[in-house]
Parts: C-alpha cells; structure tokens; sequence
C-alpha cells in the first residue's frame, strides 16, 4: 500500500510540465505570484494548470535517499507554503499527508507534528528556504529522533 | 525435420484456431446498435441521415477504417482483434480493454484475462476504489466561472490512516490550448472547434491548488455509488481515450460531456449524455448525476478565498484591525499588543493574516520581497503557540451549487410602455441574474446568454423583438478594509433604442466598472461608470457612443430580491442629449421554480417622460 501511493506520486510527478533535476528537486518557498489574470472564459476552458512558473532550484537530495522520502520532496515542492503553514500550526491536512507519503504509524502522528511544530524555525530559517532544504531539515530531525528515524531510514 | 514438423502443427494450429474463430466470430446481430456500444466509440446519430459519427477525432481509436462512421465495421475490426491469439502490450485486448471486457461479455466468450503489463501497472497505480466527481463552483468576483468545471477523481481505498485524498488522482478533460493564443482566438475556437481536447490524469493535490489557492473555487466532492466492476470498467475506458484526441468545444463537447460519457460506460443504460441538448454547463451535468441516484455522499472543501473571509469575519473588530495593521507592516508580528492576547486568540490573528497574505500574493500579486519575510515572521511567531488547533473552516453551505433554481428560465408578463400596452415573452436558455433566486449562486453575479425579450403590442397588434442578449456578465462584489475588488459588466446583442421619432432594434455594445459596497447582510450600495455604443443606420451618423453612469442598490435573499438605482447617458457622437431614468426591480421567488417579478421605469429622454411598467411571472426549468 505504502508503495503504491508512492508509486502513484511519483507517476503524478511525472506529468508535471517541468523536468527534475537528478533526484534531488526544490522550489522556492513563498513564492510571490502566481500569474494567471482573471480571463473572461477561464470557466469552461481549464487549460493546463502545469503554467505556473516554479522558480527551480536543484536540492540538495541524493538517489540514494528512500521512496517514501522522494515522494515528500515532490509534494513539499507543490505545496510547499501549506505544508509550512500547517507546520506552524501543528495540525492540518498537509502535515497529515507528509505522514502518510512516509509511512508513519498512527501511533507516532502526534510526536510527528509535535517534533515539526517545535523545530519549525530550523526547518525553515528563512524565507528563502527552497523546498529542497526544508525537505533535508525534516529528514535530519527525524533521523535524530528515537521514535521517528525508522521513517526515514534509506 | 523438427522444425518443419513444428512448421506443419503450426499451420494446423492456425488453421483450426481460424476456424474456430469463423464459428465465434459470427452472430453479432444487431450488437453494434447497442447503446453501450455506441456509447464506448463515442457515435453520436448525425443530424442529417440515419447514420452515426464517433466524436473521436484520432485515427488511433479507431481499428476499421471505416470505423469513424460505422459501428458495425469498427465492431468486426474489434472482435477480430481481441480474439487474435496472444496477449501483450501491442494486444487489441491490452489497448481496448474496456471493448474487450464488454465484447467477451455480451458475445459469452472465454474470460480469461489477458496479460496486459502496461495497462495491469497504471491501474494498479491508480488504486480505485470509489469514484468521486469533483464540481469547481464559480467565484464571486468571476461570473464567467460561473458554469464550473467538474473533474473525476479516483479515490484508494479509505479503510486505513495510508489514505490521503489529496494524493488521489483525477481524470479530466480539457482543451490543450496553444500558450500563445490570444484571447479572441482562444475564445473563437473554444466555440467553434480547433482545439484538441485531451484526457489526462494529474494528483488532486495540483487541482486544489489551481481551482482552490489560484482561481479560489470551493470544490464540490460528489462520491459515486458506483460498484468495484463499473470503477474498473470506467478505468478501462479512461486507457483506452486517455492521449487520445476528441475536439473540445466550451458549450457541449466539453470538461462535463467527456465524464459523463465515462459514467455512462461505467454504468451502463445510465445514459446522461442524452441529457444533453445544446449545451452541457458542468453544474446542470452535476444535477443530472444527483438526479439519476449516482450520488453517495456528498463533501465541501472551501477555497483558499472562502476560508479567509471566514476567518477574517470571526475575529472581533478590534482584532481584525490589528490582522489588518500587521498586513501592512505597521504592526510586527511579534508585536508587544499581539503577545498581550492570549494564546487562542494570538493564534487566531496570526493564522488569518498570514492566510490574508498567501491570498494577497495569488489573488493581487502583492510583491514577494514584501510577503514572503513576513509571511515567515507570522509563521514562526506562530510555531511558538502549542495546542492551540486551527480554527475551523467555513461551514458548509446549506444550499449547494447544484441546488439553485435551474438555468433555463422562461417568463411571461403584461406591461405599459407610455400609453402602450404590451404582453412580453421571455427566454432565457442560461444562466442566473442578480434578481433570479440567490440560493447555490454567487451573490452579485450575474451571467445570461441568448436572451430573448419577445413583445406583442396589443392595441396595435404588433409584434416586436424588444431585445437580444447575446451575452451579459455583471459582478458586484463589495469592498471593504481587506479585499478591494472591481465590480464590472459586459454585455452585447441587439436592442430598441429611442432615436426621437421611432423605436429601432439596434445591435450595442456595453460596458462598466466601478465599485461596490456593503451595506448589511445581502444588501450592497454600488457605483459603475458605463459605456454604450450603439450602431445603426436610422441613427444620423451610424452609430451612437454614451458614457454614462448606474448608481444603484441591490437586496438578495432567499424571499425576494430588489434592485434600484438611477442610470444616466450622455449620448454625444448622432444627437447630443441625456437619456436619464430611475429604475426599481422586484423579484418575489416561490421556491426555486417560479418567482413574479414587477419592474418599473421612469424614463427622462429627448426631453420628454415616459413610464414603463411590467408585472409577470418567471418559470425555471
């Protein structure tokens, strides 16, 4: 099951309009805008939603990092400002599917979000942390935590 | 020796195999005019003759040659193929599966399952267990959102804490745009065929964040009750069109037409496509789904712009200025009056300016340089507050987009127009006006299409078109200390305009933009300034150019709706005068079926008043 979702992240990955660079992937966080102008007929024509411009930046992850970790990287690369917000939060849909993309047990989801929340400023030193860097912070947290390393181990 | 030997049982193989085929092969009867059938090649009855035409535009679809207009050659080709021997990915049966499925199950032929690598791998990826029809409603400041859009998503199984749905994945059909296309072309072909539509799959994820964070739509989540063999069978039938081109049209052959083709092959004899006439707007096709008992459950996901005014309207004023203080940078985040609150309410205030933000930076482009280090500030300060959640999101509406009065909407009234009396009929084939029934609509939106105002004279016994709307689009939407949006509106069509001596159907052209304000709950003050052209040879010069302005006030609820206001025009290129009037509309619903409505204008043109009064009845279908 585990792999499957994976699986299925990385095949939705692969049909996002831009190229990964090797297997380490990043965007820029808190990126500004977005571009897309309101459009009489933006209703009914939903074109392609792969226009918004990523500032890319490569990462810093290497191939030898583990599925469950990758397929993290491609969802804090799109969502990278929710998941940061729901961080800050403790709680929220986004933090729950970094859990579910690494596998973590019912059991550990609240020392989970307590280990994010907490260390939240590392994670995130500044507003130009890329993805890429935040994705780095979160597994070295984890691998220093007694109960959560197993999730990230390669 | 043994080769040629091999060679020999070969041929008898074959040759027995052939025949064996030759036996199967036959009695297909009438079988290629059968709904499911046609409806798996995508043949629709031309409108001329008794033959059908697949809506598919690509060569690959198809295994006859014939097979584009010809159900029975495409579904020879088809037995053919899937009964040839073996299997594999190139296999009639691996890229046809769905054909294949139906075939062997209408004709009982062998089930044995093929071995179809490919295929096996994608749907194994995408982990079906339940289906659900995603409805993007409009958005308040964007009417012509107003006909939504719907999309599939294909739900895992939810029976364990592995399950996120924003991982799912969906299937869509959208027009594959040139980038580079104008708007006017962009809209042209859109209408009359050009684009090549494409089925696709991409993470729920990448649809939230294009219809929720950037085109702020709440998303409607309408699981189906579909069984484990209808979601296999749709899946089969979403590889078989996935790449492959069907022309896109916006009014019929459009994002809803192409899903509701799945559900039909899913479900077959569910026929919704015979639902559709002229046109196919993604939210009747969402009541056509709910109507038919497809529905299982049904779930609301605000988008990023609905959370917002509900966390902003949440907070206390006194808090809400201080959200609005940090915003701007006249107050840090860290201020010494945000720490005085207490941990709750410091949360609550944090959380709704940093959400103020994100929407400010997607919705207004506010710069990053400015958003993003204070955004981060707000998000620190903010993981210092433990144990205290999130706030709730907006509740959900009681009445959904779905459950609006319907679009098509025909009326009937009596009126005066000076010392005239008149009957007027009206059609309106889409979509929803200010005055129509608010419930499941946008307030302040307004989006018509093919409007026809047909009158009789009854003292002369004379027949008059009085308007045509080709479309009109108006958007009101209040303005306050956090959001300052543009009201505007757009119309086009042909129209009776006083030039003194007579009443001439014109065609025009208008427009505005202004502002809008609130002034109690569904009650709004707005100011537009307006712009008419007019063009017609009974006019001196041809055409005539006003601009002018529509001060107004405008009520909605849930009983009665009521708009008023004064309008003033400057016409200044054929005649040089004013044309000024005062207006008061009135719109009492019944339900969501029928409404009566009385209209009153008080006109001051050419130098002269003239009254006009209506009083009738609205219908909705």
């Amino acid at each position: 099951m585990k792999k499957l979702i994976a699986g299925a992240m990385l095949m939705g990955a692969s049909t996002l309009a831009f190229a990964q660079p090797g297997c380490g992937v990043g965007s820029m966080v808190w990126k500004g805008q977005s571009g897309i102008a309101p459009h009489v007929l933006a209703a009914t024509t939903n074109g392609t939603s792969g226009n918004q411009t990523f500032g890319m930046t490569t990462g810093t992850l290497g191939c030898e990092t583990s599925q469950s970790v990758q397929s993290m990287a491609i969802y804090m690369d799109s969502n990278v400002d929710k998941v940061a917000r729901d961080m800050s939060r403790g709680a929220g849909e986004n933090l729950d599917t970094l859990a579910v993309l690494l596998g973590v047990d019912e059991a550990d989801r609240d020392s989970f979000r307590k280990v994010l929340q907490d260390n939240f400023a590392t994670i995130f030193p500044s507003s130009e942390t890329t993805s890429g860097e935040a994705v780095d912070a979160i597994v070295a947290l984890l691998e220093s935590d007694q109960s959560l390393s197993k999730y990230v181990a390669a | 020796m043994r080769t040629s030997l091999q060679f020999l049982l070969t041929l008898v193989w074959l040759a027995l195999t052939s025949n064996s085929l030759a036996k199967s092969l036959p009695d297909t009867d009438d079988l290629h005019q059968h709904p499911a059938w046609l409806t798996l090649i995508h043949y629709q009855p031309d409108r001329l003759g008794s033959g059908y035409t697949s809506q598919a535009d690509d060569d690959r679809f198809f295994l006859s040659d014939s097979g584009v207009t010809s159900p029975k050659a495409e579904l020879d080709a088809t037995l053919k193929a899937i009964l040839q021997p073996g299997d594999g990915d190139d296999h009639a049966r691996c890229i046809f599966p769905a054909r294949d499925r139906w075939l062997r199950q209408k004709l009982d032929l062998p089930r044995d399952p093929a071995d179809c690598p490919a295929y096996e791998e994608w749907a194994a990826e995408l982990n079906t267990d339940t289906v659900t029809l995603v409805f993007a409603a409009s958005y308040l400041n964007s009417p012509s959102s107003m006909f939504g859009h719907t999309f599939l998503r294909l739900d895992p199984p939810r029976n364990d804490e592995e399950t996120s749905l924003v991982l799912a994945n969906t299937i869509s059909y959208a027009a594959d745009a040139a980038a580079h296309d104008s708007e006017i072309m962009f809209a042209y072909k859109g209408i009359f065929g050009g684009y090549p539509g494409i089925t696709s799959i991409q993470p729920y994820y990448e649809k939230i964040r294009l219809y929720s964070d950037i085109e702020h739509r709440d998303l409607w989540e309408y699981q189906l009750n579909l069984t484990q063999p209808e979601v296999d069978m749709m899946l089969a039938h979403t590889w078989e069109i996935q790449d492959r081109n069907f022309d896109y049209y916006f009014f019929d052959e459009n994002c809803a037409y192409r899903l509701l083709a799945l559900i039909d092959i899913a479900r077959p004899g569910t026929d919704l496509l015979g639902e559709v006439s002229t046109h196919a707007i993604p939210s009747d096709t969402v009541r056509w789904v709910v109507d038919k008992g497809l529905v299982e459950d049904v779930f609301y996901r605000p988008s990023a712009a609905t959370s917002i005014s509900h966390s902003i309207d949440s907070l206390p004023d006194d808090h809400q200025t201080l959200a609005s203080a940090i915003a701007s940078g006249y107050v840090a985040p860290d201020a010494a009056e945000v720490q005085a609150l207490s941990d709750e309410k410091q949360a609550r205030v944090l959380d709704t300016t940093y959400d103020y933000i994100r929407y400010q930076s997607e919705a207004d482009g506010w710069p990053r340089e400015y958003a993003a280090p204070l955004s981060h500030a707000l998000l620190r300060e903010r993981s210092q507050i433990k144990g205290v959640a999130a706030q709730q999101g907006p509740p959900e509406p009681e009445i959904r987009d779905d459950q609006g009065h319907d679009t098509f909407r025909v009326s009937l009234s009596g009126g005066q127009l000076g010392d005239l009396n008149f009957s007027e009929l009206t059609i309106r084939p889409a979509y929803h006006d200010v005055l129509d029934p608010p419930a499941g609509y946008r307030g302040g939106a307004q989006l018509q299409f093919l409007r026809l105002d047909a009158r009789f004279y009854t003292d002369e016994n004379e027949f008059q078109i009085e308007q045509l709307t080709g479309v009109e689009i108006r958007s009101l939407s209040p303005r306050n200390q956090f959001f300052s949006p543009t009201s505007w509106q757009v119309g086009f069509g042909g129209r009776r305009t006083d030039t003194e001596t007579d009443r001439v159907f014109t065609p025009y052209l208008e427009g505005g933009a202004g502002g809008s304000w609130q002034l109690a709950n569904g009650t709004q003050a707005f100011a537009i300034a307006t712009a008419d052209l007019e063009i017609d040879d009974d006019l001196r010069r041809g055409y005539d150019a006003a601009p002018g302005a529509d001060l107004g006030i405008l009520h909605q609820n849930n009983r009665f709706s009521l708009l008023g206001g004064v309008k003033t025009k400057a016409w200044i290129v054929s005649s040089q005068h004013r044309q000024d009037q005062a207006y008061l509309d009135a719109n009492l619903h019944f339900g969501r079926d029928f409404g009566l409505f009385a209209r009153f204008t008080r006109e001051d043109h050419f130098e002269r008043y003239r009254s006009k009064w209506q009083l009738g009845l609205h219908a909705y279908f």
